[in-house]
């Protein structure tokens, strides 16, 4: 599978919504369950699939699909 | 273990399984001086996958001796308890602390960790970790200061331990995930997070074995093909002669090493048996006379070697021992055999020895975690005996038409206890494994027997079977419980099934009733609780003459007017009175 869509599917299983409910642009501010524990459950979650480590200071601003995706993708590069 | 699932797909399969969860819930704290919010979830997939309705709770961050009082009453309490993080962030800090102040710290936590054991004295179980520094030690050439307090609180631990508390050694589980996957201090540095989901996902199957022991889910033996499983080659192509299991040979040693490793387990109570194709004469020999046979037939529980096929032999072995099928374990080279084991008796757990015969007795040691006990006692140690006494009267019981008069010939003798404190691990351990034969299936621990014993208001009676085959040892356990002079309630009865269908039950319940008449009592309640194995005592009560009360899918309440009792008639039962010297005084010599 594309990463994006291993990546909606990671979020959906931490946020325990449908994948097809995360846009290009979901957020926190659209994603009841995104609050800071999830966040960080995210991370892991998403460092568990791909096998990455992100780097401590582009965490805080892994909070909206594309840039997730962006930065996964630079990882797998 | 298996293939690891990622992170994501636990917590999807995990909210799965939260939906068939029914309505009992296996309770579960996490007490903790340092964040692990993610064991939540890998935690209670790990063990809902294996039929525990786990839901764990995660307790205050550093709250750990408050929290003791207010999660006391959790079927399991782990316990998270890092030593660099006992009074602020500790890991460097220490160095430049004077050795007074090091132990004033050391002091506060045995301190802290003895008055939260005594907190959780009454929950069932405990599961501590041993202290480690690894996170911040691992690469010290010279001992640091925290290596040196964390050294002195495990020793401290070791002596401390109390009897329903266990304990996981976290280095071991750190070694298996290695340190630099057991740790990432990015989250450790902003929320005092210091493990990795890989380590997480470790450690719950660390805890998985003491779950499934507690709840009677531990298996109880195992049961080895004998070509190519037990020694190298095929004896009946190959003759005693041609067979391998010694040290001296590499093809042997693999085989030598799987056996050392069954007999230990056998010496710890798990039941060995053969279930081979082969004539049984030639296997006779080799376990009779083959110098480098380790397992002889004072460890072979049973033997079903024939030209049957497995799955009818496993079935029988079952019966023999009469035990559950689940309760085996079945190991086997051939991939047919396992593979029609898997499918016909999926109950049953089957190891295939592995191609690369090194990895043989790894994989064996690897998986005793299965037969896990949570109390060894002196009764295990003679286990193999009472099975094959059983095994006997099998045999027995089939030459005889008539099932009374076997029984009169077998000159049973039932010995009752009451409240005898000298038992109270065996009795622990018969409330915690005990299936079949169980009227309400209500788990105690070495703690809640003690209480029971030492209460005024309950008793507990312990009863052993013996007959001219052999002595079962303390095999049934009965609580009561006095509600007032005029009443009581049998809060448990259970027995071995080791001693089944000889009708002790009955004149147990013959004895119970007269005793309690002589204290006044006027009526008994009595209840049956359905679990998925005890479907055989369903109308026990029913059968003693109790009345029916009320009754649900799941329950049936009881009373007996004692005046109205009907006794069983089972003369040929003898009762002996063994409270007057406790148990280990009757018996020393052979326990």
């Amino acid at each position: 599978m594309e990463a994006e869509g291993r990546i909606r599917n990671v979020m959906a299983a931490v946020f325990d919504i449908p994948a097809a409910e995360i846009t290009d642009d979901a957020s926190p501010h659209d994603i009841k369950t995104w609050d800071s524990l999830k966040h960080i459950n995210l991370v892991l979650a998403l460092e568990d699939e791909f096998d990455i480590h992100f780097d401590e200071a582009e965490i805080p601003s892994l909070v909206n699909f594309r840039i997730i995706a962006a930065t996964v993708r630079a990882y797998a590069e | 273990m298996g293939i690891e699932l990622k992170y994501s797909e636990i917590l999807r399969q995990n909210t799965a399984l939260a939906r068939s969860l029914g309505e009992e819930r296996y309770k579960i704290s996490v007490l903790t001086n340092v964040t692990v919010s993610q064991i939540k979830e890998i935690l209670e997939y790990t063990l809902r996958l294996e039929g525990v309705p786990a839901v764990v709770t995660i307790g205050d961050y550093d709250n750990i001796v408050q929290d003791s009082l207010k999660y006391k009453r959790s079927e399991l309490v782990v316990l998270f308890w890092e030593p660099y993080s006992t009074a602020g962030d500790l890991q460097y800090r220490i160095d430049l602390l004077s050795d007074f102040e090091v132990n004033k710290i050391f002091d506060k936590t045995c301190a802290e960790l003895g008055l939260v054991f005594k907190n959780l004295q009454e929950t069932s179980l405990v599961l501590m970790n041993t202290f480690t520094s690894l996170p911040f030690s691992a690469m010290d050439v010279m001992p640091g200061k925290l290596e040196e307090l964390t050294r002195k609180l495990n020793a401290h631990l070791r002596d401390h331990t109390p009897k329903n508390a266990r304990v996981i050694d976290l280095d071991k589980v750190i070694a298996r995930v290695g340190i630099e996957k057991s740790f990432d201090l990015r989250y450790w540095y902003s929320s005092k997070a210091p493990y990795t989901i890989n380590f997480l996902k470790s450690y719950s199957h660390c805890v998985k074995p003491f779950v499934l022991s507690s709840r009677g889910k531990a298996k109880k033996a195992l049961i080895f093909d004998c070509d190519n499983t037990l020694w190298k080659g095929v004896l009946g192509e190959e003759g005693v002669s041609g067979i391998q299991m010694s040290r001296a040979t590499k093809e042997g040693s693999f085989f030598a090493d799987v056996q050392s490793i069954a007999l230990s387990l056998n010496k710890q109570g798990v039941l060995i048996g053969l279930c081979s194709k082969n004539n049984p004469q030639d296997v006779d020999e080799v376990v009779r006379l083959h110098p480098d046979m380790q397992l002889r037939d004072e460890n072979l529980a049973v033997k079903r070697v024939n030209w049957a096929d497995k799955v009818s032999n496993l079935r029988e072995i079952a019966r023999e021992l009469n035990i559950g099928l689940d309760s085996l374990v079945f190991v086997d080279d051939s991939a047919f055999e396992v593979n029609l084991v898997r499918s016909q008796l999926p109950e049953v757990t089957v190891l295939q020895v592995p191609e690369s015969l090194h990895l043989y007795p790894s994989m064996l040691r690897a998986n005793g975690g299965l037969f896990c006990s949570l109390s060894i006692t002196a009764e295990d140690a003679k286990k193999t005996e009472m099975y094959k006494d059983q095994a006997h009267r099998e045999v027995s019981k089939m030459e005889f038409g008539d099932l009374e008069s076997y029984l009169a010939s077998l000159g049973t003798k039932l010995t009752i206890h009451e409240d005898d404190v000298s038992i109270v691990a065996r009795m622990a351990q018969l409330s915690q494994k005990t299936n079949q034969f169980n009227l309400t299936t209500i788990r105690y621990t070495e703690g809640d027997i003690g209480a029971f014993v030492s209460g005024a208001l309950t008793s507990v009676f312990a009863f052993s079977v013996s007959d001219r085959f052999g002595d079962s040892g303390i095999t049934g356990l009965c609580i009561v419980k006095n509600l007032d002079v005029q009443e009581a309630v049998i809060d448990t009865f259970l027995m071995s099934c080791r001693v089944l269908g000889r009708n002790v039950e009955y004149a147990f319940m013959n004895w119970l009733i007269e005793r309690l008449e002589r204290q006044g009592a006027r009526r008994v309640y009595a209840r049956y609780v359905e679990t998925a194995k005890n479907a055989q005592v369903k109308e026990f009560f029913d059968c003693c003459s109790f009345s029916l009360r009320a009754s649900t899918e799941k329950e049936r309440d009881y009373v007996l007017n004692v005046h109205e009792y009907k006794s069983k008639q089972v003369e040929y039962v003898e009762i002996i009175d063994g409270s007057r010297r406790s148990y280990q005084e009757c018996y020393g010599g052979r326990l």
